[in-house]
Formats: structure tokens, C-alpha cells, sequence
């Protein structure tokens, strides 16, 4: 196999660290996310200013690079005086734009139930509450586990972004390696590595729930 | 006579014979002759040796429960669907498998396929027409791509044929602005204009609404009037009863029995052909 | 921190990197949409080889963030002695990355097509390429199109990514300017401003073209 194992070991715990930064940010953003978008979600399906700023919101962050809204963050904020570090100015970008694509996902699968189904609790005495959470939201969650899951892939690959931002996660690691020990092959070898483990396991992750969860399917 | 479960080949036994002016029956060469079909699918045998014969200008109705195979054995025939064993003929032809002296078979090269596919006229479902192309370029496509007639000619004969479906007026229209009925005559036509020498037809108006299934009916009369031969997959009853020459029953992948209309309508030798008559007749009372 | 001189300065500069950032992103497209393309129809009729390492292609693809990619082509390049100009050695990865998820676009247009339209063409006697041609790829297409114009928005923000390299164009040159001007707010937020024109233009184009989709078949 053409890659230096000794080289690999002596990069790995560094790299590590970094992947530990990583998943720190990819996960505090998902969580984030989870709810700020459905905030957003919710406001966006009010009518009226809310409603319109919202959707103003969703368009702004989903049509603007992420790196031009870490630099406004972390460049921006210091210059006015409350600067945030790396890792905070990261993470606001991040949940400011995924938060965005996130409502915008709950929007879908709240849309893709046909309104049938609202027709056919309704005759059967269903009102508010108890028509939700026994015929709709079972269907909204199965319907939003599998683009979630590749927004969450998609979350874990931004996240090498704030390396511009000199955070040290998995990418920003891997630069400083690079020029230490100009082995360029190895540690591109080493963090792909990382990434696709990532990845993988957020698929994995995401299978599973939609199995558990989607069963009412 | 009929007892055996897949001997419906035969040609002495089924086969318009007694029609006015035929010769002796089983002296014309069949139109399409499939022999010993087999088809699995997994786990599932689809098709178990199946074997038929179609003279010239005989309507053929297939009727039987669902997953009998029957619109298998119609893919089968144009090779849409790969089978095990067993070969298709049509006017003496092989369509896609040669059978080799020694009870093997070998595959034709899939140009000789697409070919031979031009001579089988077939007419599905739903979703026959090429939506994004009106109805004369619906018609035309194949007879001047494949066929290379020029368009002038194709345009002609296209046009000829909307004419004998009563649907001239359409033939600029996109297929969404038809109603089903009118779609399915435009596919009939379609299938047409490649002047096929065989015709098929798989449940073409299970998927129609009851008042458009009429005028395809119809238009399938005219067809065979006019002397296609044609194998036809469907549950109109009392259309089988009136277009066909010769009804074969499929269940469980073979040909259970085969004959005449009125022998297999209203006096059906097995079982399984009662049953399944019986559940048809308490619904729609043939 | 409101004074939006250093804006009006700088605009031009600015807007000449936008003109760097569609070119680069112009330039990409078209070998990413033919890529992705030819993987599309070679994941639906090519042999397995073939199959097998189209699906590992899209996996590492999915996986591994573009800017990883990026930075360590841009590392690699010169030790491989290929003598490729920075701009097209970015525009290749870039196209390479994108026709990952454009082949993605393209296949699900090609398997949504209903089963009989391609029996329909080949009863009538149609060679692949014929069927092709004028039955599957005209519809396929018309489905794929608001997809690809979506993808095609986030390639024009994706060469943002090219400024941590260190090339030229809007994100670098808003960069230039902040470090000269240090106002960051100003300046990024004409940035986005631009992007955002770009990319919301992208956007309801496709929009167009999915109301169009839902009309016509």
C-alpha cells in the first residue's frame, strides 16, 4: 500500500484533535439547527412581516458563500468591538446558514403531506393536538430524516471552512502538516480518511433513525 | 382433449379453421409461435413452459387473475422482458433467440432484436406517448429514424391512420391535451405505423376511466376486422367475448385451458376457469 | 462602522472579482454537467467495473469537503510536474467535485422516467442511442433542470473556496480591500451583496423551471 504508516501514526493523534474540533462544531451546529430551523420554519408560515422577514432570512444566508459569513463574523464583529474567536465566529456562520437550509427541509416534509390526510383524521373525530402528533407528525418525520441526514453530511464537510478562520479542526491540522513535513500525500490520505469516517457514520446515523423513527410509515 | 395443463400449441385444436375461406388449419405457417417459455424471477416461477401459437389474422384474448403471467408472457414475445428458455417466432422469424438443433438456444445480436421488434406492434398501459412531442411526431418518430421512410410518406400514412381513429383533428396536439382514450388510440396508431405484422395489447384500458374505454374498444374492433393478428391482455369480459377468435386462460404461469369464446366463457372444463369466471360474473354479470 | 465610503471605492475592484468568480465558476460547469452526465448513463448501462468504481468515486465525493480537495491538489500539482496554471488546476478539481452531484441530479431524472416510455421506444424498433436521444434524454433533462440550476448556485458560491489558496477572485478580493481599509462589515457585506445577486438570480430562474416541470407533463 503506498502509504508511510510510520508518518500516519505520528499524525494521527494530532489529527484527532483536530477531528475532535470537528465534530464539536458539526455537532453543536446540528443541534442548533435543529431548532433555530424549525423557529424559522414557524415563522416563515406566519403571514406578515415575521413571515416575510423570514423568508428574506432563508434566501440571504442560502445565496451567500459560508466563508463570506464567517469573515463577516469573525472580522466583522472584531472590528466592532465584541470579537468572537474562531471557533464561536464558526459556529454562528454555520448555524446562521444550515439553520436556513434546515427550515427550509421542514417546510418540504410538512408540505409533502397531502392535506387527505388532514381530511381523513378529521373524520375520524381528530382535532389540534391529538391529529398532529398521531397522523402528521409521524409523516413529517419520516419525510425529513433522510435530506436532514445529508444536511448533516453536508455540515460536517463546512465545517473545514473555519480554517480560514484559523480553527484548529481537521483541515487546518492538515495545513500546518503539510508545510511541517511537506508530505503532502499522507496527511491528504489521512484527513480524507477522517472526513469519510465522518460522513459515513452521520449515513449510518441517519439510516438507523430513519428506520426507528419512520416505522409509522 | 384439453386436459393438460400447457398444451394449448396445438394448432388442431385451436386456431380459426372453421373460418370461411381457410385452408386446412395448420397448414398456414403461425404468425407467432411461442414454444416452451420459462421465466423465474428470484424465487417466483413467473412462466412454466409456456406454449402458443396465433394464426394469421386470429384475435387471441389472454385472460386470468393478476400474477398470472400473462403480461409477462406479452413482454416476452418483443423480448422486453429476458426469459429463461423457450423461443418466439413471428411469420417464421426468431425474435431474439435462435433455437440450435440440439434443444438450445443461442441469443441474437441486439441490433437483430431491435429489429425484429419493429415487425411486433405493442400498445401498453398508460404512459404510451412520448410527452414532450405531439401526436404526428408521436406517429412519425419511429417509421423515419428507424425505419428511414421518408417523412413526407410517414407524414401521409400517420395521418391516414389518425383518419381511420377518427382523431385527425389531433394530430398537432400534445399528448396531455387528449383525454386516455384518445392517447391510447394515438398509441394504437402509433404501433401501426411501423407495419407491424403481429399486435399486442396489455390491459390497454384497465387504466382508463369506463366511458373512454369504449371508443379504444372500438378501434381495436377495426383492427381486427381489418385482419391483424393480434394477442390481447385484458378483463373486459364481453369485449373478449366479442373480438376474440380463441380465449387462453393463464394462472400461475401456464396456459390452463384455451378455446373457443363461448366454450371457455360459458362452459369452462377446469375448475380454476369456473372460479375466476364465477368471482367476474358476480361483479359485472356477463 | 456605517461609512460606506470604503464600499464605493472599492466597488469596481469588487465587481471585477465577480468577473473572475463566474468565469471560474462558467468555466467549471461545463465540464462538471458532461462528467456527471456521462457517469449518469454509465451508472444506468454500464457493466459492473464501471458501476463499481462510479459508486466509489461519488462516495469520496460526498465524503471529502471540497476544500480539502482544493488545497491539497493545489500542494500536489507541482510535484507531479504537470505545468497546469493555478486557474485551471482549480476549475479541474472544482468540475471533478461537482459532477459527483450532478450525476446524482441527472440519474434520478433518468429513473424517474416512467418504465414504459422506455418499452415504448424500444417496441418501435429504437436503437439505445436513438432512444436515447429523443425519448429518455429530452425528458430526463426537463426533470433534472431546476436541480442542476440549483447546483450550478452553489458552484458559483463554492469558488469562494479558491481565495484560501490564495486565487483571485470576489472573496479574495474583498479580502485585499478589508486588509487596506479594515472595514470588514462594509466591505463583505458588498461582497454577499454581489453573491447574493448572482446566486438568488440562479435561484428563481430554477424556480421557474420547476413550475414549468410541474405545468408541462
Amino acid at each position: 500500500m503506498p502509504f508511510d504508516l510510520h508518518f500516519l501514526a505520528r499524525l494521527m493523534p494530532e489529527l484527532l484533535e483536530g477531528a475532535k474540533v470537528t465534530v464539536e462544531l458539526a455537532v453543536l451546529t446540528m443541534a442548533i439547527c435543529l431548532v433555530w430551523g424549525l423557529v424559522v420554519a414557524l415563522a416563515q408560515s406566519t403571514r406578515g412581516p415575521l413571515g416575510w422577514l423570514a423568508g428574506a432570512y432563508i434566501q440571504i444566508v442560502r445565496n451567500t458563500p459560508l466563508l463570506i459569513q464567517m469573515y463577516l463574523v469573525y472580522f466583522g464583529f472584531s472590528m466592532a468591538g465584541f470579537g468572537l474567536s474562531g471557533f464561536a465566529s464558526g459556529l454562528l456562520a454555520l448555524c446562521a446558514q444550515n439553520g436556513g437550509y434546515v427550515a427550509e427541509i421542514y417546510r418540504g416534509g410538512l408540505q409533502a403531506v397531502s392535506p387527505r390526510q388532514y381530511e381523513s383524521g378529521r373524520a375520524l373525530g381528530m382535532r389540534g393536538r391529538t391529529l398532529y402528533t398521531t397522523v402528521i407528525l409521524p409523516q413529517v418525520v419520516a419525510r425529513v430524516i433522510p435530506p436532514l441526514t445529508n444536511q448533516g453530511i453536508t455540515i460536517i464537510k463546512d465545517t473545514a471552512q473555519v480554517a480560514a478562520i484559523a480553527v484548529m479542526e481537521i483541515m487546518k491540522v492538515s495545513e500546518i502538516w503539510v508545510e511541517k513535513s511537506a508530505n503532502t500525500y499522507d496527511v491528504f490520505f489521512g484527513a480524507a480518511l477522517i472526513y469519510l469516517g465522518l460522513t459515513s457514520i452521520t449515513g449510518v446515523v441517519g439510516r438507523l433513525a430513519e428506520r426507528r423513527l419512520a416505522f409509522a410509515q | 382433449m384439453v386436459d393438460t395443463l400447457n398444451d394449448a400449441s396445438s394448432t388442431a385444436i385451436d386456431g380459426p379453421g372453421d373460418r370461411p375461406g381457410d385452408g386446412a388449419a395448420g397448414q398456414r405457417r403461425p404468425m407467432l409461435s411461442i414454444s416452451g417459455i420459462s421465466k423465474r424471477f428470484g424465487e417466483h416461477q413467473v412462466l412454466r413452459d409456456v406454449s402458443l401459437s396465433v394464426m394469421p389474422g386470429e384475435v387471441v384474448v389472454v385472460i386470468g387473475p393478476s400474477g398470472s403471467g400473462k403480461t409477462t408472457l406479452l413482454r416476452c414475445i418483443n423480448l422486453l422482458e429476458d426469459y429463461d428458455s423457450g423461443t418466439v417466432a413471428v411469420d417464421g422469424e426468431p425474435i431474439g433467440y435462435r433455437a440450435d438443433g440440439s434443444g438450445g438456444r443461442t441469443r441474437l445480436p441486439e441490433r437483430a432484436i431491435a429489429a425484429s421488434r419493429e415487425k411486433i406492434g405493442i400498445v401498453f398501459q398508460s404512459y404510451n406517448l412520448f410527452p414532450h412531442m405531439n401526436v404526428l411526431e408521436n406517429i412519425v418518430a419511429a417509421p423515419v429514424r428507424v425505419k428511414h421512410v421518408p417523412r413526407a410518406a410517414a407524414e401521409a400514412r400517420a395521418r391516414e391512420l389518425l383518419a381511420m381513429v377518427g382523431l385527425s383533428d389531433k394530430a398537432a396536439e400534445l399528448p396531455v391535451r387528449l383525454s386516455g382514450g384518445q392517447q391510447q388510440r394515438v398509441a394504437i396508431v402509433r404501433a401501426l405505423a411501423m407495419e407491424p405484422k403481429i399486435m399486442l395489447f396489455d390491459e390497454v384500458t384497465s387504466a382508463l376511466d369506463p366511458e373512454l374505454v369504449g371508443e379504444v374498444l372500438a378501434a381495436m374492433q377495426q383492427l381486427a376486422a381489418q385482419g391483424m393478428t393480434m394477442v390481447v391482455v385484458t378483463h373486459e369480459m364481453s369485449f373478449a367475448r366479442d373480438i376474440a377468435d380463441r380465449i387462453v386462460f393463464m394462472d400461475g404461469g401456464v396456459i390452463v385451458e384455451a378455446g373457443k369464446p363461448e366454450e371457455i366463457l360459458f362452459a369452462p372444463r377446469t375448475e380454476r376457469v369456473r372460479a375466476f369466471l364465477k368471482r367476474y360474473n358476480d361483479r359485472y354479470r356477463l | 462602522m456605517t461609512n460606506l465610503n470604503p464600499l464605493y471605492h472599492s466597488f469596481w475592484y469588487l465587481l471585477r472579482g465577480a468577473g473572475m468568480t463566474v468565469l471560474m465558476a462558467g468555466v467549471a460547469i461545463v465540464p462538471a454537467t458532461l462528467f456527471g452526465m456521462a457517469l449518469a448513463l454509465a451508472q444506468v448501462f454500464a457493466g459492473r467495473v464501471a458501476q463499481g468504481a462510479i459508486v466509489v468515486y461519488l462516495f469520496l465525493m460526498r465524503g471529502i469537503p471540497l476544500l480539502v480537495l482544493l488545497t491539497f491538489a493545489y500542494y500536489l500539482l507541482p510535484l507531479t510536474g504537470i505545468d497546469l496554471p493555478p486557474f485551471w488546476g482549480v476549475v479541474v478539481v472544482i468540475s471533478l467535485y461537482y459532477a459527483a452531484f450532478m450525476c446524482e441530479v441527472f440519474r434520478a431524472g433518468i429513473l424517474s422516467l416512467p418504465i414504459a416510455q422506455w418499452d415504448a421506444a424500444k417496441s418501435l424498433g429504437m436503437p439505445r442511442g436513438l432512444m436515447l436521444r429523443i425519448v429518455v434524454l429530452p425528458q430526463a433533462l426537463r426533470l433534472a433542470a431546476p436541480p442542476f440550476v440549483s447546483l450550478c448556485a452553489n458552484l458559483v458560491k463554492a469558488t469562494s473556496l479558491v481565495s484560501i489558496v490564495g486565487l483571485w477572485e470576489l472573496t479574495m478580493a474583498s479580502r485585499e480591500i478589508v486588509e487596506r481599509t479594515l472595514a470588514p462589515f462594509q466591505i463583505f457585506l458588498g461582497a454577499a451583496a454581489i453573491y447574493f445577486c448572482i446566486c438568488y438570480s440562479l435561484a428563481l430562474y430554477g424556480r421557474h423551471l420547476e413550475r414549468r416541470v410541474l405545468h408541462g407533463h
